[in-house]
């Protein structure tokens, strides 16, 4: 047999990175070609560029041995490729039907009036082949729970009646046993001969729907296997590349002292329900959950972005709640968002203004601000946390994303904070600068701040962490000790509660 | 040498100040008398009110957002004062209330914007129609002249050679131009332009330094206005109309980003003097009033053009 779709030597270059580096990839029909590899290594971009939404610098790209160069994802889509993303794209107010024949409903003969009856049916009849006829097809589907929503999507999806598809992390929002019936859906779309790409890092599922594996580091081609040829373990090595051990490094140090305590808090939109925790200092605590457990609604409570329904919340024994941010930052409080460029900095403004931005009203007591002093300052950061720029003056838009969160934890630093909430501090960076944040993390840690870490990558968060919360469904699920850390008991309390 | 000349360059005001000088050059052709010493002053002292109005909003648009009711607002104030200065209110008094007003306009814009978070362009659009139908409540379709000499003087007056309104709008740039570039109120004005998101998370009181920026926008409108109604030594609930949206291009002209985050008072300035220039020129060769919006609007058009082309090149160079 023919593969359908075969990738050679395809090199991406973003300012700074090199997302794909002579990168290989091949797709037979009826097959499902999984794509694993850390956050950053390249696999989001390789299906980007094999759906055109990217341009590859270079290499070439054949659909049934046919060289394609596709300029955008409706180019893509023409010749048979389409995509379901882990976020979901639909137009929340429009129903089932509406949001699969977007942009091409089917019309009476000779007007341009939608055909409604005929766009129920057949969306009835794409959802029916999917097993999903009980899915109402009439709803908005904002109305509709996420597994439905993104099996509106699989059906938008097989509508174009495509070749190949790519899902991207399509089990991120799903629960366990959405997933299972999604997974039964794969394997129907494999019976009807589509080829299946398939982008994820949960390595539970490949035994489920793999066939075979393609595993990329730090942009670079690494190897492509059957599945099962390699334990789990031996296939995270080849992720990372390097022993485990080497990446999270922990200098021991002891936790004396309470820093922030907080007890039994809710917020108002009820995404936050009678949580505690503590955080020691000289501790990274982490605090583990899916993607709408709450997390960063509890971090925003904590900093007081939002508003408290109840709870107490308590800083070096002093209690805080309900105080505002500038409160908090002067009692020692920091917060370093989950959306590092629209959060965390104005990357418009210079890398120096971007450190000075807590800090200004401490730095410059006496109202008049001196640029030279604060570049004096930014630059005793550049050196210390080794953020590479060639000038304080550069835009922060113009930092590789590590550089960024560097200039965001100095941010920090230089307000004197010594309480730090990190939001998926290490999201969308390459692995070396991920090693670097981490141990900045574990310096500070030694040198006495309580930090509380947000992640949802399970090895990081048992690597970094000295204790770890867990969170299901608004509510802190579980407690666990470092040395009783245990990716499958974690994994549970994640998906079940407690 | 070399560095200096980069320097010059790579400055964000290079292409307005280049602009300024075209302008002059064209006109000193057009007509001889244009680069007297007379009528540069002229073009200052009629330059003076249109920047007193449009210091504050360059605050206001470095913040990302905007004030359209600063014309208005400076009519009302102006109409208040006159209406004072005649009911022997003393003529400090009466400013200071003038300005108050102002202040007061000022303020509930950055109440509807910050706090109710209106958008700002409906915001203000809507205060200007409460203050141009306030002046013209208080005037009642009526003009008042002959205001008291000691009040006229800052509009008609002289300290030496020098026209007093440009004193008071030197002094007024001077003051702006510190506060904007070297407080941390300044800093916090551009940061809020930049990302106003991240400004809040990183606790930079963000209301509150929206709020000042309006208040500041509503006092450069109220002294802009008794500057006006000084000058013209009379005042009627519609004295501010040519002015109008000038004020809102003199700002984005000299380089003021509408975007926020970006510009500031240097620019505004060179900005009120070109549109100032233009309409000289025009008046000294004789061109007929029907043509004359025509070409303040292409020059409005071209220099904003200019602007935006030389900055996406200048970011370029600071990637």
């Amino acid at each position: 047999m023919e593969p359908i779709l075969k990738v050679k030597n395809l090199t991406k270059e973003f300012p700074g990175v090199k997302a794909l580096d002579n990168v290989q990839f091949d797709l037979f029909p009826g097959e499902v070609h999984i794509l694993v590899g850390e956050n950053g290594a390249g696999k989001s971009t390789l299906s980007k560029c094999i759906l055109g939404a990217y341009q590859p610098e270079s290499g070439e790209i054949y659909l049934e041995d046919k060289k394609v160069d596709f300029k955008t994802p409706k180019e893509a889509l023409a010749n048979g490729i389409a995509a379901v993303y882990q976020e979901l794209t639909m137009i929340p107010y429009l129903n089932a039907a509406q949001n699969i024949f977007f942009n091409r409903e089917p019309v009476y003969k000779g007007t341009n009036i939608i055909n409604q009856k005929l766009m129920q049916t057949q969306a009835k009849e794409l959802l029916r082949n999917l097993n999903c006829e009980n899915i109402d097809t009439t709803k908005p589907v904002k109305y509709l729970g996420v597994a439905e929503q993104q099996m509106i999507e699989i059906a938008k999806a097989i509508s174009i009646d495509p070749k190949i598809i790519i899902f991207d992390e399509p089990t991120a929002t799903l629960s366990d046993r959405e997933v299972e019936s999604f997974f039964e859906q794969i394997h129907l779309l494999k019976k009807r001969n589509i080829g299946i790409i398939y982008v994820s890092h949960r390595m539970k599922e490949f035994h489920h729907i793999g066939d075979r594996i393609t595993v990329l580091r730090d942009g670079k081609y690494i190897k492509t296997l059957r599945e099962g040829e390699l334990s789990d373990e031996e296939l995270v090595n080849l992720m990372v590349g390097r022993d485990i051990a080497q990446v999270y490094v922990r200098t021991p140090n002891d936790h004396s002292g309470e820093a922030l305590r907080v007890e039994n808090i809710s917020d108002r939109a009820g995404k936050v329900e009678d949580c505690s925790l503590v955080v020691n200092k000289g501790e990274i605590v982490g605090l583990a959950g899916l993607v709408g457990a709450g997390r960063t609604e509890m971090a925003r409570l904590i900093f007081g972005i939002d508003k408290l329904k109840g709870g107490k919340i308590y800083l070096h024994g002093k209690e805080v709640s309900g105080k505002g941010p500038s409160f908090l930052v002067n009692e020692g409080l920091g917060f370093l968002p989950e959306d590092r460029k629209q959060l965390g900095l104005a990357v418009r403004a210079p890398i120096s203004w971007n450190i000075a931005a807590v800090s200004l009203k401490k730095i410059f007591p006496h109202f008049f601000v001196s640029q030279s002093k604060n570049d004096e300052i930014a630059d005793e950061y550049v050196k210390s946390l080794k953020i590479a720029t060639p000038s304080v003056k550069k835009m922060a838009r113009a930092l590789s994303g590590g550089n960024q969160q560097k200039v965001v934890i100095a941010k920090w630093l230089s307000a004197n904070t010594d309480v730090i909430i990190f939001d998926e501090p290490t999201r969308g960076i390459d692995v070396g600068a991920k090693m670097e944040i981490y141990a900045l993390m574990d310096r500070l840690a030694s040198e006495g701040k309580a930090i509380l870490m947000i992640s949802s990558e399970m090895q990081e968060i048992i690597g970094m962490s000295d204790r770890m919360y867990i969170m299901n469904n608004g509510s802190i699920a579980g407690h666990i000790e470092r040395e009783e850390f245990a990716a499958e008991k974690i994994g549970q309390m994640m998906l079940l509660g407690s | 040498m070399k560095k200096i000349k980069q320097k010059i360059l790579e400055s964000k005001y290079v292409y307005v100040v280049l602009s300024l000088l075209f302008m002059m050059i064209i006109s000193s052709l057009l007509s001889p008398s244009f680069l007297t010493l007379s009528n540069l002053i002229t073009i200052l002292r009629q330059a003076s009110i249109l920047l007193m109005l449009s210091l504050g909003l360059t605050a206001v648009v470095i913040t990302g957002n905007i004030d359209l009711s600063v014309g208005s607002c400076a009519a009302l104030t102006g109409c208040i004062c006159a209406k004072m200065l005649v009911a022997d209110v003393p003529v400090i008094a009466a400013m200071l209330i003038s300005i108050s007003i102002g202040l007061i306009i000022g303020v509930v814009n950055g109440f509807l914007v910050g706090v109710i978070k209106l958008p700002s362009f409906v915001a203000t659009y809507g205060m200007n129609m409460v203050a141009s139908g306030l002046a013209m409540i208080v005037m009642n379709g009526g003009v008042i002249y002959g205001l008291p000499a000691k009040f006229t003087t800052i509009g008609i007056g002289y300290v030496g050679s020098v026209p007093i309104p440009i004193i008071i709008s030197g002094v007024m740039c001077l003051i702006v131009y510190i506060l904007l570039q070297k407080t941390t109120f300044g800093r916090n004005v551009y940061m809020i332009g930049f990302n106003i998101q991240a400004a809040g998370y990183s606790a930079i009181n963000c209301l509150g330094t929206l709020l000042a920026a309006y208040a500041f926008c509503g006092v450069t409108g109220a002294l802009g206005g008794t500057m006006m109604t000084a000058r013209l030594n009379a005042a009627d609930a519609g004295m501010s109309e040519t002015y109008g949206l000038q004020i809102v291009a003199a700002v984005v002209m000299g380089g003021t980003s509408l975007l926020g985050g970006e510009g500031g008072v240097v620019g505004t300035v060179i900005g009120a003097i070109i549109l100032t220039i233009i309409v000289n020129i025009m008046n000294i060769v004789g061109v007929n009033s029907n043509w004359q919006n025509f070409a303040v609007g292409i020059v409005i058009i071209l220099m904003v053009w200019i602007d935006i082309y030389t900055r996406s090149r200048r970011a370029k160079k600071l990637i």
